[in-house]
């Protein structure tokens, strides 16, 4: 009777264990699902590229505007990219490259003369500098 | 029969598992899918920046009646609709800017100008995903006479492939 009992209580905790680890590995596919469709290079690259355009827009000469791009420099870095050209404006138009390919470009109306660099210091930066055209 | 019923529980609990990813799955897509609609954003500073380039703390600058500013009103405002050679943009201007101003007591018109592509005009008050997107401003100004008057502003962004799926 006793070693029935205990049968019993031992295939309860084993198939409780199972159930749980089946669903913590269902959740952990979940989890990694969503992170790799919301950090994704394309995702990043419209994100920056549009943000960059419209900051772009309403600046004006004489200014210079530092963004923070933390996470895009991490993918660039490991798709070998070099951080000198993700960022690459030519006339009005804003081009983020963060993969191999042309990137994405979105156009910004403010007819100044705009310049990106890399900031070397904190390696999380870019910076624009905005002048007169 | 209590092992049973534990099975059928776990049974529907994946099911409602697969059914909750499923609808995760579908929400992601549907967000990360389409790309992000910055046109109202965009058509607001257009707008904010005419106003800027027309009067400054509540004055009409000088200039703004001068038949100069119509022709160089890209120069003087410093506007710059050239877009990127994709979806036939180039053919077809991306941006529309009308500025109309009416004096206060009369509303006379003393000055109408509009710039860009003319037939994004017709969209404006239909409010639909796929159409460009339309903003309406109004200010008052004083001239340097401490005249009064309307200024009426109009700003359409188009470019609706790279902003609607």
């Amino acid at each position: 009777m006793k070693t029935l009992i205990k049968k019993k209580n031992g295939e309860i905790l084993t198939e409780n264990i199972i159930f749980i680890i089946l669903n913590l590995v269902f959740l952990s596919i979940l989890v990694v699902f969503l992170f790799s469709r919301t950090s994704t290079a394309a995702v990043f690259e419209e994100k920056y590229a549009k943000q960059i355009a419209l900051a772009l827009d309403s600046a004006e000469p004489g200014m210079t505007i530092y963004l923070e791009m933390k996470d895009a420099i991490k993918i660039a870095k490991k798709n070998s990219i070099n951080l000198e050209n993700v960022i690459s404006i030519r006339d009005n138009l804003v081009t983020v490259r963060l993969r191999d390919g042309e990137g994405y470009s979105y156009s910004f109306f403010n007819n100044a003369q705009v310049t990106a660099r890399f900031d070397t210091e904190s390696e999380e930066k870019y910076f624009f500098v905005i002048d007169k055209k | 029969m209590n092992k049973k019923g534990d099975k059928l529980i776990s049974v529907y609990w994946f099911a409602v598992l697969f059914i909750v990813a499923a609808a995760i799955v579908y929400m992601v897509h549907a967000f990360y899918g389409k790309p992000y609609d910055v046109r109202p954003i965009e058509a607001d500073i257009l707008i904010s920046k005419i106003a800027r380039c027309l009067s400054e703390t509540g004055h009409i600058k000088e200039g703004v009646f001068e038949e100069n500013f119509k022709e160089n009103f890209r120069g003087i405002c410093k506007l710059n609709f050239r877009v990127e050679d994709v979806y036939g943009w180039r053919e077809q201007e991306q941006y529309y800017v009308e500025i109309e101003i009416l004096k206060f007591d009369s509303t006379e018109s003393v000055l109408f100008l509009e710039d860009g592509n003319k037939q994004l005009r017709d969209f404006c008050g239909r409010d639909e995903k796929n159409f460009p997107r339309c903003l309406e401003r109004s200010l008052y100004s004083l001239d340097k006479d401490g005249n009064s008057y309307k200024i009426n502003l109009v700003s359409i962004v188009r470019k609706t492939e790279k902003n609607v799926y």
